[in-house]
């Protein structure tokens, strides 16, 4: 058999997942269109106070790429499921968790960049000093990876069943208890001009760490729950 | 002895020999935990002195610690046994872990729900996101996706080994949680009135908590046996061993 190089394999599983993105333009719209929905509804909940609204602007857009973020976790492996091409994949020649790898970075293109874009207009929305915005965007862009890689192992636990979204919702909370904690922190210690470098690093050391390890376990998880 | 003691315990991975094992052992167990609970009950609410500052209130502690102490027990045990489920794909061991869940999941509720009784007049609420409260809050929803990814799949085995891979997720997790919340809080603010401070808990009260910590595990051990060999005989069904069994019980008279 005429085994394909490993980067070559790697450029093509992403070249593929972020081609099938492409073709389906509007899925990856609506998490964003989520996002803007949910950001919309808190000043109609919480009244049009400046004040409040700066106050809970940062963890109110970290809780919202969250969720968007979540609603799109549930399809991360889905249509492979259906036609088989993971099953493909787990057969190939090339480390799983490589493979694996190469899809969570292609689905962390096409739903979390999207959201990190959106992210300081959903802020702007409400009122978050731009002095912030930095800070706010460099929590997205720790925090959003590290939910992709964990979200990534729970999606492939439920790979075997049947319709998971809820169940997935449930599974990911305790895991991004801590993430959402320390974004968020950074994001309320910049606001007070507090050092904010400590919580950022945290998340950094974290996204290192499950960087190397995800893969690996969503690959664990993948041939545990695909083996029947 | 030393080759008699592997050999039992071996053969007890065995499902009719842990099924008849467990049999056995089962109304001891249960036993002892109602004697001991009755013991602790006795001694915590009515031997114990009341508190200088609490008065009786702080007698819930009585049920609320060692429910606690349990929830995470039981959670070890379970992330143990998922280990060895994985590792050695042994069933009894799969059994184990899952049966543990709804146990450990209701000693933590307990413990939630004992201590915002306690909260209510001790701290003036019923909930306040202190890092310990959150933390045994979070421990709860890790027990819920393990019972409800276990319960996702049509197969049993195939269920029990992913929530067995979760389970071991969440070990990793719960120190991770814990530190992670304790940061927060202090970020934040100092938490509410602590009255059970650093004050050593007195001998009078020390010893009915640690009995009642016994009848918890002994309940534990009893009710997981329970547990497990009802499960053993779902799996199991179709098995030699469980037919006999089954026609056994359906003679009248001739209970097993």
């Amino acid at each position: 058999m005429n085994q394909a190089s490993l980067p070559r394999a790697c450029a093509e599983v992403l070249r593929r997942d972020l081609t099938l993105a492409w073709r389906r333009r509007g899925d990856i719209a609506m998490p964003v269109l989520y996002a803007l929905i949910v950001a919309t509804l808190f000043p109609f909940a919480l009244g049009p106070e400046d004040a409040l609204l700066q106050r809970i602007a940062g963890g109110v857009v970290l809780v919202t790429v969250l969720l968007a973020m979540l609603l799109a976790l549930d399809a991360m492996f889905r249509s492979d499921i259906e036609d088989g091409s993971l099953e493909q994949l787990v057969l190939a020649p090339q480390p799983l968790a490589l493979m694996l790898a190469m899809k969570i970075l292609a689905h962390w293109l096409t739903t979390a960049l999207p959201l990190i874009v959106v992210a300081p207009l959903l802020a702007g929305m409400l009122h978050l000093p731009l002095a912030v915005m930095g800070v706010l965007l460099l929590a997205l862009l720790m925090a959003t990876p590290m939910l992709s890689l964990l979200g990534a192992v729970l999606v492939a636990l439920t790979a075997g069943t049947r319709r998971s979204g809820m169940l997935l919702a449930l599974m990911l909370l305790p895991l991004c208890v801590p993430v959402v904690i320390f974004a968020a922190g950074a994001v309320a210690a910049a606001q007070q001009g507090l050092p904010w470098v400590a919580p950022i690093a945290w998340l950094g050391a974290a996204l290192a760490l499950a960087l190397v390890l995800a893969p690996l376990a969503c690959a664990a998880a993948l041939r545990i729950a695909l083996d029947a | 002895m030393s080759k008699w003691i592997p050999l039992w315990l071996h053969k007890l991975g065995s499902p009719p020999i842990f099924y008849r094992f467990a049999g056995t052992l089962r109304p001891w167990f249960l036993g002892l935990a109602l004697v001991a609970g009755a013991v602790a009950l006795y001694g915590g609410l009515a031997l114990a002195p009341a508190d200088y500052q609490q008065g009786d209130a702080y007698r819930i502690i009585f049920i609320h610690v060692p429910s606690a102490w349990m929830g995470l027990f039981i959670y070890g045990v379970m992330a143990v046994a998922s280990f060895v489920a994985l590792v050695w794909r042994i069933k009894l061991a799969e059994a184990v872990a899952m049966e543990s869940a709804p146990i450990g999941a209701a000693f933590t509720f307990i413990t939630l729900v004992t201590g915002s009784l306690w909260g209510k007049p001790m701290w003036g609420t019923w909930w306040t996101w202190d890092a310990r409260l959150t933390s045994e809050l979070v421990l709860l929803f890790l027990y819920l996706g393990v019972i409800g990814l276990y319960h996702a799949f049509e197969d049993r085995r195939q269920g029990a080994r992913a929530a067995a891979f979760l389970a071991i997720i969440g070990i990793i997790n719960v120190p991770i949680v814990h530190f992670s919340v304790n940061w927060w809080n202090t970020l934040h603010q100092g938490s509410t009135v602590r009255i059970l401070g650093p004050s050593k808990i007195s001998a009078s009260m020390l010893w009915p908590l640690l009995t009642m910590m016994v009848a918890t595990k002994l309940y534990y051990v009893a009710s997981l046996f329970g547990r497990v060999r009802a499960d053993l005989l779902e799996l199991e069904s179709g098995k030699d061993w469980v037919r006999r069994i089954a026609t056994e019980n359906s003679v009248p008279g001739e209970q097993a």
